[in-house]
């Protein structure tokens, strides 16, 4: 750690962005579909739907990017990546899909643990160059557990893959169901924490009763972030999953104050019901303080510091990883909670928030 | 007041989460890990649940099952010439 006093970000050594999204489309994982796959999609069908299609399920919202009012930023190169650190004042990335948010609610089980392992051929062979600090997460599909586990196996060793990513969206049963276990014991082997990202769109296909009430983008895309991974984490920690696996988890893109309210009101039901996880050794919001760590984007509150640096403080500023999710239309730029942590938590915890402890927790 | 076989226990009736009279509450015993994936039952007549919100005590330490940062106080008992005291 530099002795230097650091006033912005750009005077960091060491800024890492925990959510940097690519942005892949269909033309660039095809070559990388393995057989039968490869065969049965290699059709001449011009896709003349365009991007009206993205308005059908799933699940068919109309974004401002579909109308123009926010860029759809195209991450499709190594150069483009690049463009964005240097926009952000970032020195790593840890990459993130954008269509394989999706994965967990892709109907066949088979072809979503093959459209995984041609993300990470493409990810593996066009993006990632950890000398340039371009890292990423190794996608797998929680529909086909020993798949996926084979998957964790085969890209533990790769350069630059530093977490396996769980495209936890929409994904049921919930996430602490042992069918899943495979996949925590594969990342366990590989010492390489767990990534869990939300696609908002994906409670189409679990909530469909709820989503009744999610008629627009904004009402389901503000609350389901926090909900999606209320429910997982309640699953998980219930089933003793954090007890019973020895590996870091990173929670994505649900905003922070959610974090201090979950565990309180979880500790508190827990006193009260703990015959329902009796795998638990300890109060599971020491659970997650201990194996959970959250991304930071989008922050929201900005705009009152008072209100973000008391929810740092109450969630533990410990447990949080700065993320952008650039170029998604809600992306934090990096210089915001930077100012808000530096002034009211101080520089140390600004530094580990912006990259030190991501440098522990991805171990790169 | 418990009594576990020859042994006996004394806590205070006044549950320390929100004051419900914890030992008027059921005495049982309680689930657990069995090792192997699964669940067992163990601890039985040593657990005492608050009626009110269902808080699980050790009827010996008086500690809450789920966070030992709260304790039912607990009082000495002594047995003379068969009469039970309990010492406050």
């Amino acid at each position: 750690m530099s002795e230097q006093t650091a006033r912005a970000v750009a005077d960091l050594d060491v800024v890492v962005d925990c959510d940097a999204h690519v942005t892949e489309h269909q033309d660039d994982l095809l070559p990388y579909l393995d057989e039968p796959f490869a065969s049965a999609l290699a059709t001449d069908v011009d896709d003349s739907y365009g991007y009206i299609s993205s308005f059908y399920p799933s699940a068919g919202f109309l974004t401002p990017v579909n109308t123009g009012k926010a860029e759809g930023k195209s991450v499709r190169s190594s150069a483009e990546v690049r463009e964005g650190m240097a926009l952000l004042d970032t020195n790593r990335v840890v990459l993130t899909p954008t269509q394989n948010l999706y994965l967990g609610c892709v109907q066949h089980p088979e072809l979503a643990a093959a459209l995984g392992h041609a993300y990470n051929e493409w990810l593996l062979d066009t993006m990632l160059d950890p000398d340039e600090g371009l890292y990423g997460a190794c996608v797998v599909a929680p529909q086909r557990p020993a798949a996926a586990a084979a998957e964790i196996d085969d890209r533990a060793d790769e350069d630059g893959i530093c977490a396996v990513f769980l495209p936890s969206g929409g994904v049921t049963p919930l996430l602490g169901k042992r069918q899943y276990d495979p996949i925590y014991e594969a990342a366990e082997r590989a010492d390489l924490p767990v990534m869990m990202h939300n696609a908002a769109g994906t409670m189409l296909l679990s909530f469909p009763n709820l989503f009744q009430g999610f008629d627009r983008y904004l009402s389901s895309h503000a609350p389901v972030h926090a909900m999606q991974h209320m429910a997982h984490l309640s699953s998980m920690l219930t089933k003793g999953t954090p007890e019973r696996f020895d590996i870091d988890f990173i929670i994505q893109e649900a905003g922070i104050g959610w974090i201090p309210y979950f565990t309180r009101r979880f500790d508190h039901e827990y006193r009260a019901k703990r015959e329902d996880a009796p795998m638990l050794e300890k109060l599971p919001s020491e659970y997650v303080s201990d194996q959970f760590y959250f991304t930071s984007q989008p922050v929201e509150g900005t705009g009152d510091p008072d209100y973000v640096a008391s929810m740092v403080e109450l969630m533990g500023p410990e447990s949080l990883l700065f993320s952008s999710d650039y170029p998604h239309l809600d992306f934090d730029h990096s210089a915001d909670l930077f100012r808000v942590l530096r002034s009211r938590l101080g520089e140390t915890a600004a530094r580990n928030v912006y990259g030190e402890t991501a440098l522990e927790v991805f171990g790169f | 007041m418990f009594r576990l076989n020859e042994e006996f226990c004394a806590l205070a009736n006044h549950c320390v989460h929100q004051g419900g009279p914890v030992c008027e509450g059921q005495v049982s015993g309680t689930l657990a890990p069995d090792g192997e994936g699964g669940l067992c039952y163990e601890r039985e007549g040593e657990v005492v649940s608050c009626p009110w919100h269902g808080w699980e005590f050790d009827v010996r330490t008086g500690e809450a099952l789920a966070d030992r940062n709260y304790r039912q106080p607990t009082y000495e008992v002594v047995v003379e010439d068969g009469t039970v005291y309990v010492e406050a």
